[in-house]
């Protein structure tokens, strides 16, 4: 499976009569964006709003990042199952406004989190104050389940990214980047002196507010099973998981997945990337046996020599981690491990909810514990009053001149279990 | 799916499932729902649920709901016995850490009603 990748950079973004993209700039006819994106009855309003680097600019509470891209060549279309049918995708060219983003952004609970600072100290913790952002404001009916909720608002990110995308069709790409997976066979034997690499992607799917899907099936109903690390550029993985901000994968994330990412890039140099297998996080111990059993048979099945396993989430995936961790350890495959730590305020406290002596290579992405102060901003978007229930922050949190201490769980992708960020590990 | 035994100190939980399977009400904190768990594991009943079901920290939620089997084993399960130390003291570093807060009576709501779909979720898959 080939996908060409054609980037095209966008340094601006803002309103206009047309929707385009002209000199890197992004212009959105905003009537024609909400008419898009309308029409879901258990939405009483939605509005648009555009923020940008730098900016005196806080998004809170944050839903969904998702990355604007159009399929120009191949089967399928973006956000399969959701916006496109179930066809394969991953092949042929795609398109991609690289430097925009859409976020939602919604009070689906009372408790909040997902905070984007476009500046200030807060920004040096999400990747997403690098970007663009057109922020979707959904307002729902009233008594309206947080299943449905979370539902419409997951939908106009989706149909707000496609929209955009597809502004991209017929423009010339700054940097084209070529992703290539044989068929097992062929892949094996085209690199045959390389140690065979397969990544374990753990999505999380425990439940409301917690799920994740696979073109479109919900993925706690999945066995583990093979996906093209290319599929995953097209959309073929959505996010629907709204809690735990700092270590969630939301779909930009998916869509540019880095271990994926860094995995091509070492792919025929000293590695021979064979693809990856998706399994799940489940609540149900059995269910957690099944698919670590499953996953285990699987990498051992096409021949990998080595593994690398992420978990999205707390507690309770880290014993899903361990038991991929040791099963496939068992099988004489190695193991390196990628996740974040909740470790106390100091970083000393144990950081995960289970252990095994085989995980012996850990990658952290950061302790979610540590504690920052998010400067007032001027412009809030989305739900200001939720800065107040912050479910990392402390009882009056807020404080009078605007300001939120609190611990950088709150802010969306600070310690991203895939890598997606900025903070690393020093030994002195 | 058979009758099991539900630990919860959620009252939406006992409502929904009261009539279905064996609902031990806890009138207290998270952790003591997790002390609760470790008694009826020592007691041989088998852990079928992850104790730290959720995202949502031990010390965000005060909310949680366990479910064991009914039947009781002729051994300790070894297994469960460490899932239910872990979780406990996992909470435990997490609560000393930084207390719960309260909080306002519709994040309650919420926090229940998370609680209730994860653990129905797991039981009626």
């Amino acid at each position: 499976m080939r996908l060409e990748l054609g980037k095209i950079y966008i340094k601006d973004v803002q309103f206009g009569p047309e929707t385009k993209v002209e000199n890197g700039i992004l212009f959105i006819n905003k009537e024609e964006l909400l008419k898009e994106v309308g029409g879901d009855e258990r939405l009483k309003s939605i509005d648009v709003d555009i923020v940008h680097p730098g900016e005196e600019a806080r998004i809170i509470p944050v839903k969904d990042v998702i990355e604007p891209r159009v399929k120009v060549e191949g089967p399928g279309g973006i956000f399969p199952g959701f916006i496109s049918k179930v066809d394969t995708v991953g092949s042929g060219k795609t398109h991609v406004l690289k430097g925009a983003a859409v976020v939602t952004t919604g009070k689906i609970v009372g408790f909040q989190e997902g905070i984007i600072d476009m500046s200030g100290e807060g920004a040096k913790y999400t990747p997403f104050s690098k970007t663009h952002n057109v922020v979707m404001i959904c307002e729902p009916v009233d008594n309206l389940p947080q299943h449905e909720h979370e539902e419409a608002v997951r939908m106009v990110g989706l149909k707000a990214a496609t929209y955009l995308g597809k502004a991209g069709r017929n423009v010339t790409p700054d940097e084209v980047k070529v992703y290539e997976t044989l068929p097992l066979l062929q892949q094996v034997a085209q690199y045959p002196n390389l140690p065979k690499v397969i990544y374990v992607y753990m999505l999380q799917s425990q439940g409301l507010l917690h799920d994740t899907y696979v073109y479109g099936v919900d993925a706690k109903k999945i066995i583990p099973t093979f996906i093209y690390p290319t599929e995953v550029f097209d959309g073929a993985i959505i996010s629907g998981n709204c809690v735990s901000a700092c270590d969630k994968n939301p779909t930009y994330v998916h869509m540019n997945h880095p271990i994926i990412e860094d995995l091509y890039e070492r792919h025929g140099k000293d590695i021979n990337f064979l693809g990856c297998v998706i399994t799940n996080e489940n609540v149900y111990l059995a269910d957690k046996e099944r698919s670590s059993n499953y996953t285990a048979k699987l990498v051992e099945f096409l021949g990998a020599d080595a593994v690398i396993i992420s978990e999205e989430g707390f507690g309770n995936p880290d014993a899903d981690l361990v038991m991929n961790c040791y099963k496939i350890e068992e099988k004489g495959i190695k193991t390196v491990l990628v996740t974040d730590e909740y470790a106390g305020r100091d970083g000393s406290s144990q950081s995960l909810a289970d252990s095994t002596p085989k995980g012996d290579a850990v990658v952290t992405a950061g302790n979610a514990n540590e504690v920052i102060v998010l400067p007032p901003m001027k412009k809030v978007i989305g739900h200001p009053e939720a800065a107040d229930v912050i479910a990392g922050g402390f009882a009056g949190s807020l404080r009078p001149d605007g300001s939120i201490e609190a611990e950088i769980q709150v802010i969306t992708g600070a310690t991203s279990e895939v890598g997606f960020g900025y903070l690393s590990a020093k030994t002195f | 799916m058979e009758k099991v035994i539900i630990v919860t100190n959620n009252d939406m939980a006992l409502e929904k499932f009261k009539d279905k399977h064996q609902v031990e009400f806890v009138d207290g904190k998270l952790l003591d729902v997790l002390y609760k768990v470790r008694d009826y594991i020592h007691k041989h009943h088998k852990l079928l649920t992850h104790p730290l079901m959720g995202s949502i920290k031990p010390n965000q939620t005060p909310y949680k709901s366990v479910a064991l089997s009914l039947k009781k084993s002729d051994e300790l399960d070894v297994d469960s016995l460490m899932y239910i130390e872990k979780s406990i003291e996992t909470a435990e570093n997490l609560i000393k850490n930084k207390p719960p807060r309260e909080w306002p009576e519709n994040v309650l709501y919420d926090f229940k009603v998370i609680d209730f779909d994860l653990i129905y979720n797991a039981l009626n898959r």
